[in-house]
């Protein structure tokens, strides 16, 4: 590795944690944090419990550690770790920033892991490759949640960095020097860049590396239970001579064994019956709900769904040049695959990124929340993407029409100031964000695409209540759930005299969110209010996000 | 070939990869800041909600196109705001005039659709229509026979049947509805409220109408199966008779728990 190489991929990760943190402050709280934000005060008070009576704590994990049993425990743990420190003990940091502090740290490492797979192309590419993956409102958003999404993203990336490292496959110039060789086709051959790879045995210690992050990614989301399958056939894929890669590969994967070492750890709810508990986990996530879900002008309430689903979502959610160069990425490297003509690390990211979408491609698996669920595919291309868009700079530059660095600088302005305008126009209404390809917000609303979920974007009307509903209020929040309502009266963005109402019958305001599936609440409020015409509310781009409608006589009724 | 060319291909090649990065971008770009200048601002909708003051008379609607865009809810106060999304085939019940308030310019907007839709009921525009800003108004008379009764609902209440919200009373499964009225031919529309209506496995709901006491016709609601729609239709012409007549409509099935709707009306042809 060239001198200064971690240091940039780390100030790449330390910038991406702290842009998240400082654009975090107006973030409303999905759904599911409120529910981990309430797993990490219940596992912080076992923390507390632990460190003043450790035998108690030990006996009782499961009274604290059931709640949301569903998820392992290392994303709740930290959370909960770092509320303790910064807020319980130091008091230096809001409730909600502390909770969220550990997801901007695997931010920081999904960064730090692009760039590093980015790194093994050329410099440029380990800069780009992260700025494509977080220059969309829908990525950048989602970077700001206390939530598993982008932990088991980074996780991913994570691992396959780790099972690179440890098959000697992560060596810089071993997909062949950019600077030597802009055309776009790689070196010929059936293992092309093998020659460049080191010829000694990776480490040991890099092995076990691997088991570790493997166990961290199992511990943060279940997403980890496809990776060993991905990893199996990526090492099947490999050719075993010069190098007896294949062989390494196949003697590395045991030791994933170690992994379950870190589940249990990270997890006190498994010290007691952990074959229950284990059980609970699978059976929660192979029976999982279908929650009715909105596309192209059909509401999706079960199997089977449409198997260009998921591609169909990221190409009209996210900005149109970069889903022009993922889709370029995703194409190159399968040509390349089916050529045999792929070095063992592009052929890895290939695999990751297949693996993260191909549950989704079945028509069986549960499909709600827009693309978070397979944000590792879209990483996992970003390197290749990156790269790319490097090669049409240095093509150009190459004609000596334009320079190196005006070409770069072109590229780079018209790949990602589409992403950019989005985050700086629509953010922190991030599940809303639709691309240029759906036509925008208005497009996507005519195409009949899921317009919101998670119920964050209640926070734009949050001020207007606090300001014109009277003391103790009783206000229907529609699809923000209890657990949020605390959070948003704890971080003092809703005023804590106001109350929760179960419907608009027992309201003195609405707060409707617009969800296809819960059109039924706008005109129940009207029946219950006897009036139509809303009080004020977020439209976005025109489109009606959340609408508040005020009982005739309350302050703020039109 | 000769040199010249051959080097401007080559030329042309290596700048193509850039020139389509920048091409997207700039295409992006374009598209995104622009946007706004395709969507009404907040005078817009003052002016036409005045001009709409000014020139809407009872038995007047407005319809939204697209039907997503209700923002037009906060403004406009001269008419009722409709948001259907079939104009073919939407009730439009006792509405004589239809002013379509369109955003012409969004992306997928469709407004030749709804156009044609309109037409295909028999509705005829009238004018040139006009524009506020971003906003487009046009006057439609929908051509549809007079109302002379409203049987259901009696006040002002609306439910969501199929997605869009419908003027009808919420009737209880197993109870029988009366309502009395003249007209020439009675309406009836009828639909599950909400989510539950896409529920396979639940039975159908039939409403039977008599009229005086004699049987009139059935209307039977399925659980819905889109694209079918989930809103059902009853239109039969009524045998003339003097002065009002009873209505009676008996809605029935085995499982009872779905919230329904019922709307009917009497029209004088």
């Amino acid at each position: 590795m060239k001198p200064g190489s971690r240091a940039l991929t780390l100030g790449l990760g330390f910038a991406t944690a702290a842009a998240l943190a400082v654009t975090q402050w107006n973030v409303g709280f999905v759904r599911d944090e409120g529910y981990y934000f309430t797993a990490a005060q219940s596992y912080e008070e076992w923390l507390r419990l632990l460190l003043h009576a450790p035998l108690e704590a030990l006996r009782n994990t499961e009274r604290y550690w059931s709640y949301n049993f569903e998820h392992p425990g290392l994303t709740k743990l930290l959370f909960a770790l770092s509320h303790l420190v910064f807020t319980t003990w130091l008091r230096v940091l809001p409730d909600a920033l502390s909770w969220r502090l550990p997801a901007f740290a695997f931010a920081g490492l999904l960064t730090h892991w692009l760039a590093t797979l980015g790194l093994v192309r050329s410099r440029t590419t380990a800069i780009l490759a992260p700025l494509l993956f977080w220059c969309a409102e829908r990525t950048f958003f989602h970077g700001h949640l206390a939530c598993f999404d982008i932990p088991i993203c980074a996780m991913t990336v994570g691992v396959g960095v780790a099972w690179a490292r440890a098959l000697g496959i992560l060596e810089p110039g071993a997909l062949g020097q950019l600077t030597k060789e802009p055309a776009l086709a790689p070196p010929s051959g059936d293992a092309p860049a093998l020659g460049q790879l080191t010829k000694s045995e990776p480490p040991a210690r890099a092995r076990v590396w691997f088991a570790l992050v493997y166990g961290c990614a199992l511990a943060v989301k279940h997403n980890a239970w496809f990776l060993p399958p991905v990893l199996l056939v990526h090492g099947l894929f490999l050719p075993d001579h010069p190098l007896l890669l294949r062989r390494r590969a196949l003697q590395t994967l045991p030791f994933l064994l170690l992994s379950p070492l870190v589940l249990f750890a990270a997890w006190p709810l498994l010290w007691h019956q952990p074959l229950r508990h284990l059980g609970d986990w699978v059976a929660f996530h192979l029976h999982h709900v279908h929650y009715a879900w909105y596309y192209l002008g059909e509401e999706l309430r079960a199997p089977p769904f449409p198997h260009v689903y998921p591609l169909v979502v990221v190409a009209l959610a996210l900005p149109l040049p970069t889903v022009a160069l993922l889709f370029t990425a995703g194409v190159r490297l399968t040509v390349d695959f089916a050529r045999r003509r792929i070095e063992p690390l592009r052929l890895l990211e290939l695999a990751l990124a297949g693996g993260a979408l191909l549950p989704f491609l079945t028509g069986d698996t549960p499909i709600f929340g827009g693309l978070k669920h397979w944000l590792a595919f879209l990483a996992l291309l970003t390197p290749e993407a990156a790269r790319l868009l490097e090669l049409a700079a240095r093509r150009a530059a190459a004609t000596h029409l334009v320079s190196w660095p005006r070409a770069l600088g072109l590229a780079t302005a018209a790949a990602l100031l589409p992403g950019l305008w989005q985050i700086a126009h629509l953010h922190p209404y991030g599940t809303s964000a639709y691309g240029e390809l759906a036509g925008d917000l208005p497009g996507a609303a005519s195409l009949g695409m899921q317009r919101q979920y998670w119920s964050n974007n209640v926070t734009f009307v949050l001020p207007w209540l606090n300001a014109n509903a009277p003391r103790g209020a009783r206000i229907f929040f529609h699809e923000v759930n209890s657990e949020s309502v605390r959070a948003y009266q704890l971080s003092g963005m809703l005023r804590p005299d106001l109350r929760q109402a179960a419907g608009p019958a027992d309201a003195d305001y609405a707060a409707l969110q617009w969800h296809r599936e819960f059109r039924d609440r706008e005109p129940e409020t009207w029946n219950a209010f006897g009036t139509r015409r809303p009080a004020m509310g977020l439209y976005l781009d025109e489109t009606p996000q959340v609408v508040v409608y005020a009982r005739p006589g309350m302050p703020g009724a039109p | 070939m000769d040199k010249g060319s051959g080097s401007f291909g080559s030329l042309a090649k290596a700048l193509l990869p850039l020139g389509a990065v920048l091409a997207l971008g700039l295409g992006s770009l374009a598209f995104d800041l622009t946007l706004s200048w395709r969507l009404p601002s907040d005078a817009d909708y003052a002016e036409v909600a005045g001009a709409l003051r000014a020139r809407a008379r009872p038995g007047d609607a407005v319809q939204l196109w697209p039907p997503w865009a209700e923002r037009a809810r906060l403004f406009v106060t001269g008419a009722p705001v409709l948001a259907e999304e079939d104009l073919a085939t939407a009730d439009y019940a006792g509405i004589e005039r239809l002013w379509l308030l369109a955003l012409p310019h969004v992306p997928h907007g469709g407004l030749e659709g709804a156009r044609a839709s309109l037409e295909r009921r028999g509705a005829v525009r009238k004018g040139e229509g006009q524009g506020f800003g971003a906003l487009w108004l046009e006057q439609w008379d929908l051509r549809a026979p007079p109302l002379v009764s409203w049987l259901l609902p009696v006040a002002d209440e609306a439910h969501e049947v199929d997605y869009v919200a419908r003027r009808c009373a919420h009737v209880v499964v197993g109870s029988t509805v009366r309502a009395r009225g003249g007209g020439a031919a009675l309406h009836l529309r009828a639909g599950i409220i909400g989510e539950r209506a896409y529920d396979k496995e639940r039975p159908a709901i039939g409403v039977q109408v008599t009229v005086d006491g004699a049987p009139l016709g059935t209307v039977t609601v399925p659980p819905t199966a889109p694209p079918a729609s989930g809103w059902h239709a009853l239109d039969v012409a009524l045998t003339p008779a003097a002065g009002e007549r009873e209505f009676a409509f008996a809605v029935s099935s085995s499982d009872a728990s779905r919230p329904f709707c019922l709307s009917a009306w009497t029209t004088a042809r």
